[in-house]
C-alpha cells in the first residue's frame, strides 16, 4: 500500500507539471486549429535558456521564468508571423504539421550546435531536498513544480476568462467569422495565442530541466506525450489537457510502481485508446469546444 | 612486375617488323618500368589512414573526442619521424552519425582513395555495417568504439576492438569486487533495474547471474523502456525491496535519474553500481551534485590517473594541445589514440603496415596501449577487463583490481544515506 501512495503522489506531481506543457499545445490548437509539433522543441529551448541564466549568472530556475516567457512569447509570435501566416487557411491544418516539425528540427538544431548534445541538468540548491510526509516522500523541486504550474495555469484561466484579450481569443475560438466582423483581429490573436502557447513551453521547460536531464533530442519524447495529453483530454480543452496531464501520471506511475515498468508508458496509450473508443473526441472535447 | 614483362614481350615480338618502333616501344617501357623500379627502391613517403567519424549528429561530442585522439596520435607518431619513416595523414570523414553514409563513406576511403589503411568510427551502430564492409576488402580494421555484441557476432578475423574487453563485460569486474569480499560482508539482496539498451541492460543481467551463483537474493529485477524519463516510481519499487546493492544497467541521463531519485526518496544502498553514465568524470558530477556522487560505482576502461603505457605522455600531449584538465580527458580519445599505438607497435615489431600483416601479427601476443595490454580472440573480441571505478573525494578513481587501482575501494555509506 506504501508503495501505492507513493506511487500517486508521484504520478499527481509529474502530472502537474506535463499540464502546462500541454496546456500551451491546446491553445494553439483551440485557437489556430493547428498541432503544434514543436512544442516539446519549444519546451527544451525554455529548459535551456533557465539552465544559461542558472549557471551563468545563478538566477533560480523559477525567477528566470520571468525573463524567459517573455521571450518564448516573442519567439512563438515571431515563428507564427513567419511560417504559420503565410498559409493558406484551407491548408492550414495539415500544412501545419510539416511546418511546425520543420520548425522543431530547426530548434534541435540550433541547441546542438549551441550546447552539444550532452545531457544537461539545472542543479538547483534544493534539487535534492524532500519533505517526510508521514513516512511518504514529496520532492521539493516537484512539489514547486506542480505549485507553479497550478498558479500558471490559474493565471492563464483569468487571461482567458476575465480581459478583454482573452475573449478575443475565446471568441476566435468559437467562431472566427463572427470575431472578425465584430472587430477581433484575427491574425493578432493567432500570433498571440500561438505566443502564449510558447510562453507557458519556457515556464515549463524551466520545471523540466530541474526535474530531468535533457538534451536537444529530448522534443521527440515530449512531443508525443504532449500529443497523446490533449487528445485524452479533448483537443483545444485546457481543463481536458490536465485532466489527461493528471491522468498519464499517475497512470504511469502506478504500471511503473506495481508491474514491469517497460509498461508504465505503454498503458497510459491503452487508456487513451479506450477513452477514445467511448468517447472519440476525447474526455472533454465536447462539451468544451470553444470554452478553451 | 608481370605488366612490365608482358610489354617487353609486345615490344620484341614486333622488332622485325618495324624497328623504330620497337625503339620508341623499348624505350617507353623501359622508362615505364625504370619509373615503378625506382618508386619500389624510394618507397612511399605518407601512409593515408582513412576514418569515417560522426562529427555531426547524435554521436558529435563523441566523435569528435575521438577525432581528437586520432589526430594527437598522428601529431605525436609524425614527430618522432612518422611510423616506418611514412608521414601519417589521416582522411576523416564525417557520417553524420549514420550508418549508411558511415558505409559510404569506408567504400570512398577504399576504392576512390585509395588509403592505405582504416581506422574504425565512433559506436558499434556504425561500426557493424562498416566492418563488413571493410572486410570484403581485407583491410584490418582497428576500432576504438564498437563493443556491442552484435559486433563480434560477425565474427571477422579483420576486427579488433580496442576496449579492455567486450561492452557486455562492464559489470564482472564489480561482480569480481564484491564476492572477493568476505563471506560475511557480501550484500544477501540485490536490485537490478535496466534500461533496455544492449549496452545496459545485459551488463546488469550478467553480475545478476554471478550474484545468485553466489547466494546473493535478487529481491527486484526489471527493464524499463528508453523513453522513460521518470525513473522514480521504479527506484520507489527498488526502495521498497530494500536490497543491499543495486547493479543498474543504465547510459547516461537514466544514471542521473536514478541517483536523483534515490536522493528524493532518502533511500540510499550499501553499494550502488551503474554501468554506464556515473564514469564520467565531468557529466555525472555537473547531472547529480558533485556531493552526490560519493561512493558510487562504475566501469571503466581509461583513466586520468592509469599507470598504462603511455598514459602520461597521452596526457601531456592531450592537455598542450587542446587544454584543460586530464580529469576532462573524454576517454573515447585515449581509446582512438590506442588504434595508432597499436599500429606503431605492428609497424615496430614487422618491419611492415600492409594490413595483412597487421591482421595476422595483432592476433598473436599482448600489446600494450592506453587501454591496459590487449589480445584478442579470433573475432576480435578483447580478453581482457575493465576497470572498476568509484567516487572517492570527489574524483572517479580506479579500485580494482589491486594491481591497477590507483585507490582501495570505500565502503562508507553512500553521500545522501542516512540524511
Amino acid at each position: 500500500m506504501h508503495t501505492v501512495i507513493q506511487a500517486l503522489i508521484l504520478g499527481v506531481l509529474t502530472g502537474g507539471v506535463y499540464a502546462l506543457m500541454a496546456s500551451g499545445q491546446t491553445i494553439i490548437f483551440g485557437v489556430m486549429k493547428v498541432v503544434n509539433l514543436a512544442q516539446g522543441a519549444l519546451v527544451i529551448a525554455g529548459a535551456y535558456l533557465s539552465y544559461s541564466l542558472f549557471t551563468s549568472f545563478g538566477l533560480d530556475p523559477f525567477l528566470s521564468i520571468l525573463i524567459t516567457t517573455p521571450a518564448l512569447f516573442g519567439v512563438g509570435a515571431g515563428l507564427q508571423w513567419l511560417f504559420l501566416r503565410p498559409l493558406r487557411e484551407e491548408d492550414r491544418a495539415e500544412l501545419s504539421l510539416l511546418v511546425t516539425f520543420a520548425v522543431a528540427l530547426g530548434i534541435e538544431g540550433v541547441l546542438s550546435v549551441t550546447y552539444k548534445t550532452t545531457y544537461r541538468t539545472i542543479q538547483a540548491s534544493y534539487a535534492d531536498r524532500s519533505f517526510s510526509v508521514g513516512g511518504y516522500q514529496i520532492s521539493a523541486v516537484r512539489l514547486y513544480a506542480f505549485l507553479l504550474s497550478a498558479a500558471l495555469l490559474g493565471v492563464l484561466y483569468l487571461v482567458l476568462e476575465r480581459t478583454k484579450f482573452g475573449r478575443a481569443i475565446r471568441a476566435t475560438v468559437q467562431n472566427p467569422e463572427s470575431a472578425r466582423l465584430l472587430g477581433v483581429n484575427a491574425r493578432v490573436v493567432a500570433a498571440a495565442g500561438f505566443g502564449i502557447g510558447a510562453a507557458t513551453a519556457a515556464a515549463a521547460g524551466a520545471v523540466y530541466g530541474l526535474l530531468y536531464s535533457f538534451n536537444s533530442g529530448s522534443h521527440y519524447d515530449l512531443i508525443s506525450r504532449l500529443l497523446s495529453i490533449v487528445v485524452l483530454g479533448g483537443l483545444g480543452s485546457i481543463g481536458g489537457s490536465i485532466v489527461g496531464a493528471l491522468v498519464m501520471g499517475v497512470v504511469a506511475s502506478l504500471v511503473a510502481a506495481l508491474g514491469p515498468p517497460i509498461w508504465s508508458d505503454f498503458s497510459f496509450f491503452i487508456v487513451l485508446l479506450a477513452v477514445l473508443l467511448l468517447r472519440p473526441r476525447g474526455l472533454f472535447g465536447a462539451s468544451l469546444r470553444g470554452a478553451l | 612486375m608481370l605488366d612490365c614483362n608482358r610489354m617487353q614481350r609486345f615490344a620484341l615480338r614486333r622488332r622485325a617488323a618495324a624497328i623504330a618502333l620497337v625503339v620508341v616501344t623499348s624505350t617507353l617501357t623501359a622508362a615505364a618500368c625504370g619509373s615503378s623500379h625506382g618508386n619500389t627502391a624510394k618507397g612511399p613517403t605518407t601512409l593515408t589512414i582513412g576514418i569515417s567519424l560522426s562529427l555531426t549528429g547524435d554521436f558529435a561530442d563523441p566523435g569528435k573526442a575521438a577525432e581528437r585522439g586520432y589526430q594527437l596520435w598522428a601529431k605525436t607518431v609524425n614527430a618522432k619521424g612518422g611510423v616506418l619513416g611514412r608521414t601519417v595523414t589521416l582522411k576523416i570523414v564525417d557520417d553524420a552519425s549514420s550508418p549508411n553514409q558511415a558505409v559510404s563513406n569506408y567504400q570512398n576511403l577504399i576504392n576512390r582513395d585509395h588509403v592505405d589503411l582504416v581506422f574504425g568510427p565512433f559506436s558499434s551502430l556504425l561500426t557493424i555495417p562498416s566492418s563488413a564492409v571493410v572486410n570484403r576488402y581485407h583491410y584490418a580494421f582497428i576500432e576504438p568504439a564498437g563493443g556491442g555484441p552484435a559486433v563480434f557476432a560477425q565474427h571477422l578475423h579483420n576486427l579488433f576492438f580496442v576496449q579492455p574487453a567486450a561492452t557486455v563485460q562492464g559489470g564482472m569486474v564489480f561482480a569480481d569486487y564484491i564476492l572477493s569480499l568476505p563471506a560475511d560482508q557480501r550484500p544477501k539482496t540485490a536490485a537490478y533495474p535496466s534500461l533496455d539498451d544492449p549496452f545496459a541492460s545485459p551488463i546488469a543481467d550478467a553480475v545478476r547471474q554471478r550474484f545468485e551463483a553466489a547466494g546473493i537474493r535478487t529481491v527486484y529485477k526489471s527493464i524499463y523502456p528508453a523513453e522513460t524519463t521518470d525513473l522514480s516510481p521504479i527506484i520507489a519499487k527498488v526502495a521498497a525491496a530494500k536490497p543491499d546493492v543495486v547493479v543498474a544497467g543504465t547510459q547516461s541521463e537514466d544514471a542521473y535519474a536514478d541517483v536523483r531519485a534515490m536522493i528524493q526518496l532518502k533511500w540510499a544502498p550499501k553499494w550502488l553500481f551503474l554501468s554506464n553514465g556515473a564514469n564520467s568524470p565531468v557529466d555525472f558530477p555537473n547531472a547529480v551534485g558533485l556531493a552526490n556522487t560519493e561512493g558510487i560505482f562504475s566501469s571503466g576502461d581509461w583513466f586520468a590517473g592509469s599507470t598504462a603505457s603511455g598514459s602520461a605522455a597521452f596526457i601531456a600531449a592531450y592537455t598542450k594541445a587542446y587544454g584543460g584538465t586530464a580529469d576532462q580527458i573524454d576517454s573515447t580519445s585515449a581509446e582512438a589514440y590506442s588504434c595508432g599505438m597499436l599500429l606503431e607497435e605492428v609497424a615496430a615489431k614487422t618491419k611492415k603496415v600492409d594490413n595483412a600483416t597487421i591482421i595476422s601479427t595483432l592476433h598473436s601476443g599482448t600489446w600494450p596501449t592506453l587501454e591496459g595490454n590487449l589480445s584478442w580472440d579470433s573475432s576480435g573480441t578483447p580478453q581482457g577487463s575493465y576497470l572498476l571505478e568509484q567516487w572517492i573525494g570527489g574524483k572517479l578513481l580506479a579500485v580494482y583490481p589491486a594491481n591497477r587501482a590507483e585507490h582501495p575501494p570505500v565502503t562508507e555509506p553512500l553521500a545522501w544515506a542516512g540524511k
